[in-house]
């Protein structure tokens, strides 16, 4: 009769906690891993593990906007149609009012329509995956925007897909001015009670401007943003730097949540593309 | 609660997993959908042993993570401690009752969340984003264990855990 017929046993649990406490030591290593090696993983699971099921979305997104927006494609092309009768002379008085004022040809921005898909799972709250890539020209920092304005900018780009962060993300900023121009300042997500209750901030308001609520917050052009994209509507005063300057909420534009067919600008555009917004330039 | 073969518990994993991605990258229901994934890990862990169990747990937190850009590596840790100590309650708790499990899932994934809020605050960016812990924790963390203990519990009878004596 063997005398120490526990002792395999015991070796084998002796095994499962070194292997454990390895497995926690690493996993709590991931926390501080740097941010390209975070990516690297997350696009190593994305394209691997986990394609079926963002492809899944992707599909379902497509059919969904598609067929929501058949009706109000329709509508849409017969106003063009009617609108298109008259505007080839429009056109062409304009570039001939253009010549004789010496003013140079007004950049068009060059956009691609993408699906947003969420990911759904806990800490991914902020961000969104659209289904054009590198290969469509999208590049970093490259503004999503929706039918009513801005919802954020391209985060990271692989060759056919691109993770952006919407402006409910704490590291969303963005340069804006008011839609007359009278100020500019900086715009910021700031956390509410809860997450639907995220708001806007536009800071550098000049302390003696009075700012009328409703009043449109566009991109100013300063930043990687191009110029003109709305943000959001002044909503109300939030705090007051009695020495030089104003913030005010805004009501963003975007509805983080009916966010669902975007436009990513491309690189294609322009080089800068500040400049396509810019108001005219004499060549 | 009572043993079940080996290989029930890794399909059921696998079938679980499968379910928790469809669900919610899938078709993006987010807490309209239960947490299969903690679901399957917590029911593994104590039938697979204390090291495959910390395995599973960190491969599921990564999974996770890898979708999460601002707190990279909190579900990692979540998921991992989370199975250790589901593994461990294994020599604590021989309990083989549905009552038993009810508790073992609804305190077990409501760890799962208390200990995600706290590792999303050691990443920068995951701090910034994380919502108070009594409405992110307490009420959300508590309705999503109450949904998922319920889920668990049907699950159970299906496969056969924690069969009353």
């Amino acid at each position: 009769m063997p005398p120490y017929g526990t002792e395999p046993e015991s070796n084998g649990r002796h095994r499962d906690l070194i292997v454990a406490g390895v497995i926690l030591v690493v996993a709590f290593s991931t926390l501080f891993l740097s941010r390209t090696t975070q990516q690297v993983i997350s696009t190593a699971m994305q394209v691997t593990v986990l394609r079926p099921f963002i492809e899944v979305q992707r599909r379902l997104e497509s059919a969904r906007v598609r067929a929501a927006r058949v009706d109000s494609m329709v509508a849409r092309i017969d106003s063009l149609s009617a609108l298109l009768t008259s505007h080839s002379a429009l056109v062409d008085e304009n570039r001939t009012l253009r010549d004789l004022l010496e003013l140079s040809e007004r950049a068009t921005p060059e956009y691609v329509p993408a699906t947003v898909l969420r990911p759904g799972t806990p800490g991914s709250e902020s961000m969104f995956i659209v289904d054009v890539g590198r290969q469509d020209g999208v590049r970093n920092g490259s503004p999503v925007v929706g039918p009513f304005g801005l919802l954020g900018v391209i985060r990271e780009v692989r060759q056919r897909d691109a993770v952006g962060m919407d402006w409910s993300h704490p590291d969303f900023r963005a340069s804006a001015m008011l839609e007359d121009g009278s100020a500019y300042g900086l715009v910021a997500r700031r956390a509410g009670a809860f997450r639907e209750k995220d708001r806007l901030l536009i800071n550098g308001i000049p302390f003696n401007l009075h700012v009328d609520a409703g009043l449109m917050v566009v991109t100013s052009g300063l930043g990687v943003l191009p110029r003109g994209i709305p943000i959001g509507r002044v909503e109300d005063e939030a705090e007051t730097d009695p020495e030089w300057r104003k913030s005010y909420w805004l009501t963003p534009v975007v509805r983080l949540g009916a966010a669902t067919h975007v436009l990513v600008l491309t690189e294609r555009a322009s080089p800068e593309v500040s400049d396509l917004w810019a108001t005219d330039s004499v060549r | 609660m009572s043993r079940v073969g080996s290989p029930t518990i890794w399909v059921l994993v696998v079938v679980l997993t499968v379910l928790h991605l469809l669900l919610h990258v899938g078709l993006s229901y987010e807490r309209g959908a239960p947490d299969l994934l903690t679901l399957s890990l917590l029911l593994a862990s104590r039938e697979v042993g204390l090291g495959r169990a910390a395995g599973l747990g960190f491969a599921f937190g990564l999974v996770e993570d890898s979708l999460s850009v601002l707190s990279f590596g909190a579900n990692t840790v979540a998921m991992t401690l989370v199975a250790c100590v589901g593994a461990l309650t294994r020599d604590l708790f021989v309990g083989d009752s549905r009552l038993f499990l009810v508790s073992y899932l609804l305190i077990g994934k409501w760890s799962r969340d208390a200990a995600h809020w706290v590792a999303a605050g050691w990443v920068e960016s995951g701090a910034g984003l994380r919502q108070p812990f009594v409405e992110q924790v307490v009420i959300a963390g508590g309705i999503a264990s109450v949904y998922m203990a319920a889920v668990g519990i049907a699950v159970a009878v299906v496969a056969g855990f924690g069969r009353e004596p």
